[in-house]
């Protein structure tokens, strides 16, 4: 069954205002048609190869997505309904990775989904209890597939209901629970913020949603809800790559940036980077919603590059240990997490300010560089302080104090090792100004891993370790320099041997394709730190004038009593910090509690407004959650 | 024991629920044992332990059970602290209903006031609930606490609406059947991970905590002192007083094994001997076994003991993570 045609409604919502400029909203809509072509194209070339996974005859391959694709097309079909009863037994799996593809099918079953198929569905959303998890995407998932099968078998009572509650009770708790995640999201930040393969988790719910919500005014939400992930992903991705810091993100993910949901996204959507097929991708194909053409016109635009592009979002909720600089959003504790990214148009730096801001799987910081051949490439570098304890798990899991660690290293295999790259570190703080970039660290002497890893991955090129201190790296169009201020020593990347030896299971795969060949920088020290330099190539006549340039640079710091830095910047700009204090550039303390929801030179949206103003050139697209309309304009130039 | 005829008799249904009908043994546990590479558990929920030793599992199999209340009188109506909630059932178990919505996550424990089952308690990690109509509906019961986090809860068998709970902080009080809260000053700062009330003598009660070993109170939770030195830093998640002989107690937990007194807590020993390993943590005297104690060792399973714990006997789980054990009493009549 194709989706509700959420277009339609929107428009009728739409208020567009064309101000004056005729010759400026005609040349965008023409821009905009060739867009919409594009993106039908690569809709149709996903869902049709949803569609050939499924194997007549051979009821062992093919996803529920694949299914549902088929279903929606009335292709493949006897495939299809083979597959849909070998998935669901023996019995369903999975809990809301089982309900949100199930809800796709039924959704686009229609009249193609054959009755044993249909009543063995109904069956088990009365027999089988999915739990609702404990991540936030686990729980938007949930709570979407809740609300649309709720919606989808109508006024049943609760002994149809595997939680012994009436359609009409899941429904109403359904969307009162994803109303107050919009609601959160939009006023003090998104939680598991900027992950670029759970930004998946993220689209799909909401895809549901916005293609098959039958109450206008909640499939709005929906979408504009897409509109604003779609947002924050396009002001801070290089060519289809999410770069910045990353709530959560793998090892695979780290090593391998281009193969992830967030660039299969940025292909359906924008174009960007390479073809690559994704479930996720699919099902947001699959649902009609079409991306507002500024996004693409942001997405694409490198003319605008560099600018600055703040965000705020906030940590997953802490149940214990929140910390005296917790704030309270309802009864639930959370910290403030301050994103900056300095996006040019050959490379992003982007950083966080350190912290435990996300259990387990935190980038606080990564440098991503422009590659023409994204999906095998290791364009990444970045530092990290690992870090594991009970306190980190208890404060997020409601596991306890000696048995947590080893049941989050269960799935996160590296979590307790000390050559891991994904981690938040309370003992960290990273400050930011353009491309210019400093760590400190205060590392207690009992810490179960007392080191700072700087991850050179193998496509850096020519690394040179100046007698200065500073170590010069490049590769494709940027130079960068990393300055330790305690002396280290060259590892291997898995110098533990974990994640090569195969632990982990699927975490590990291929990790000879992909884990293999990178190289970091370790540092043991109390007091730590380091400065990295970042710069185009563009800008340098030579490798070489880069060094000498860097070289000049003012560079003071201490280790003694804490670690502190004064470095004046390529640009000129004096970046002072010392670990525990604010931060400054020039003399002026950064300003973290002005820090707005979004602000770069595409969008500004301030703290507990509820209001997104997206911008390209004269062109103002604006999403108001507080009264769920969408208004788009066009300003005199 | 209940003589085996007898018992064949209650499994065919020829007789009801007698004075001499056991408790039902139920366990709440996670198999997490054989979970590699995966955050979930091979299985969790509720279990029964049979006549014959076995375990069935019981009611929804759902993530993160940590406990099962019963109302006093009536072993029908049932309630599971989950981490999706309470999940109720008025009917033995064969229906069963999600009585919270999606603001209450996370319960540890729950417990009917035994004196006006009507009021029911429980903790979560994220702030205590009370319930006014048997676990019905819920309302948040935060006021007083400086920090939500809530891990155990007692309802006072001897005075009806007095309510204590175990917080990050220390342990909270309530006389006013949860209405709000006041800290009981004398109570360690830290996180309280069990509270049990004597059946044997009211104002005897235990609690075992994070990092701070062992706590009695005698004067029904208004005073508390630390007890057992040895264990004074450990982490205790379990404690259990017999319902048989007040100055019988015991405490488990890691690395601490189960420590043991027989004099109201004046000197405890190691009673780990026999067990294979010391991560204990849950432990429970059973009500109709004189003298046999109940452990739960991390993914080894469930083992007893009549001797006060000088030998062990595998009692089955194996594999499990323990939360809790819970004896409910047949119905009165």
């Amino acid at each position: 069954m194709l989706p509700r045609f959420h277009l339609l409604q929107a428009a009728l919502r739409l208020v567009l205002t064309v101000a004056a400029c005729g010759w400026l909203a005609n040349g965008t809509m023409a821009a905009g048609a060739e867009t919409a072509r594009g993106f039908q194209e690569r809709r149709e070339r996903l869902i049709a190869t949803a569609i050939a996974n499924l194997q007549e005859g051979d009821p062992t391959v093919g996803s529920f997505i694949d299914v549902a694709a088929a279903m929606q097309r009335g292709e493949n079909l006897t495939a299809a309904r083979a597959r849909l009863t070998a998935l669901n037994e023996p019995r369903p799996t999975g809990n809301m990775f089982w309900m949100y593809p199930v809800m796709a099918v039924l959704l686009n079953g229609g009249e193609q989904l054959d009755e044993a198929n249909r009543a063995r569905l109904a069956h088990w959303w009365q027999a089988y209890w999915p739990s609702r998890g404990d991540t936030e995407n686990h729980w938007v998932m949930y709570y979407a597939s809740l609300y649309l099968a709720a919606q989808h078998y109508g006024d049943t009572g609760l002994e149809r209901w595997f939680n012994g509650r009436s359609a009409a009770e899941n429904m109403a708790e359904a969307r009162s629970y994803l109303e107050h995640w919009m609601k959160v999201t939009t006023t003090v930040g998104q939680g598991e913020y900027d992950s670029p393969g759970y930004i998946g988790e993220y689209v799909v719910p909401l895809a549901l949603l916005a293609g098959w919500a039958e109450d206008a005014a909640f499939r709005q939400q929906a979408r504009m809800m897409l509109d604003y992930i779609f947002f924050d992903y396009a002001v801070e991705q290089l060519n289809g790559q999410y770069a910045g810091a990353h709530s959560r993100v793998y090892p695979r993910q780290l090593l391998q940036p281009a193969r992830v949901t967030a660039s299969a996204l940025g292909w359906l959507l924008f174009g960007l980077g390479d073809y690559q097929q994704n479930a996720q991708s699919v099902l947001l194909a699959l649902s009609g919603y079409t991306p507002p053409p500024i996004l693409g016109r942001i997405a694409r635009d490198t003319a605008a590059r560099p600018y600055e592009n703040r965000e705020l979002k906030r940590t997953r909720w802490r149940m214990r240990h929140a910390g005296e600089n917790a704030i309270v959003v309802g009864d639930k504790r959370t910290v403030p997490v301050y994103k900056y990214s300095y996006v040019d148009r050959d490379f992003v730096l982007g950083s966080s300010q350190g912290g435990l801001l996300q259990p387990i799987q935190q980038q606080t910081w990564n440098l991503r560089w422009r590659v023409d051949e994204p999906l095998d490439a290791s364009n990444t570098f970045f530092a990290v302080q690992p870090y594991s304890s009970p306190h980190e798990g208890t404060m997020y899991f409601g596991a306890d104090w000696d048995t947590v660690t080893d049941l989050i290293a269960r799935s996160k295999t590296d979590y307790d090792s000390p050559d891991k790259l994904a981690s938040g570190s309370p003992y960290e703080q990273v400050f930011q100004h353009g491309p210019a970039l400093i760590g400190l660290y205060d590392i207690p002497a009992d810490s179960r891993f007392p080191h700072v890893t700087a991850l050179f991955s193998r496509d850096t090129e020519d690394v040179v370790e100046d007698e200065s201190g500073w170590i010069f790296a490049r590769s494709g169009p940027v130079y960068f320099a990393y300055r330790p201020l305690v002396a280290g020593e060259w590892k291997p990347n898995d110098w533990t041997g974990l994640l090569g030896g195969g632990a982990g299971g699927w975490i590990s795969n291929g990790f000879l394709e992909w884990g293999s060949g990178h190289r970091c920088y370790v540092s043991t020290a109390r007091h730590n730190g380091y400065v990295v330099q970042v710069a185009p190539a563009r800008d340098f006549d030579s490798y070489a004038a880069f060094q000498a340039a860097v070289r000049a640079l003012p560079l003071t710091f201490s280790t003694e009593t804490a670690a502190e830095v004064t470095f004046t910047a390529l640009d000129g700009s004096v970046l002072r910090a010392r670990y525990g204090e604010v931060p400054s550039v020039n003399g002026e303390p950064l300003d973290y509690a002005g820090w707005p929801l979004f602000e770069s030179p595409f969008g500004v949206a301030d703290r507990g407004s509820r209001r997104l103003e997206i911008r390209h050139g004269a062109e103002r697209y604006r999403l108001d959650f507080e009264n769920n309309v969408i208004t788009q304009t066009f300003d005199q130039p | 024991m209940i003589p085996r005829f007898l018992a064949v008799l209650f499994a065919t249904g020829a007789l009801t629920a007698c004075a001499t009908e056991p408790a039902r043994f139920y366990a709440a546990v996670a198999m997490t044992k054989a979970q590699q590479n995966s955050s979930v558990p091979t299985d969790s929920g509720i279990y029964f332990r049979t006549g014959t030793g076995e375990w069935v599992h019981f009611g929804p199999r759902i993530l993160g059970i940590g406990s099962i209340a019963a109302e006093p009188g009536n072993p029908e109506h049932l309630l599971i602290a989950s981490a999706d909630g309470v999940i109720r059932s008025t009917d033995g178990g064969r229906t069963w209903r999600q009585t919270t919505g999606w603001e209450v996550v996370d319960v540890r424990a729950i417990a009917f006031d035994p004196l006006n089952p009507r009021q029911v308690y429980a903790a979560t990690q994220w702030g205590p609930l009370r319930s006014e109509d048997a676990g019905a509906t819920w309302q948040l019961a935060q006021q007083g606490l400086a920090k939500l986090y809530t891990q155990t809860v007692l309802a006072d068998h001897a005075v009806t609406g007095r309510v204590l709970i175990g917080a990050e902080d220390g342990i909270y009080a309530s006389t006013d059947a949860a209405r709000s809260w006041q800290r009981v000053a004398s109570s360690p700062d830290t996180t309280i991970l069990r509270l049990v009330q004597s059946g044997a003598e009211a104002r005897l009660l235990l609690a075992g905590t994070q990092h701070r070993g062992a706590w009695l109170s005698r004067d029904g939770g208004a005073t508390w002192t630390q007890t057992d030195p040895a264990s004074a830093t450990a982490n205790l998640y379990a404690a259990a007083l017999s319902p048989h002989a007040a100055e019988i107690m015991a405490v488990g937990g890691w690395d601490a094994g189960v420590r043991i007194s027989t004099d109201g807590g004046a000197s405890w020993a190691d009673r780990s001997a026999g067990l294979p390993a010391k991560h204990v943590f849950v432990l429970a005297f059973d009500p109709d076994v004189k003298g046999r104690l109940w452990a739960s060792v991390f993914e080894e399973g469930s083992f007893y003991s009549d001797d006060l714990g000088l030998t062990w006997l595998d009692g089955g789980l194996h594999g499990a993570y323990g939360f809790d054990y819970v004896f409910v009493p047949p119905a009165r009549r």
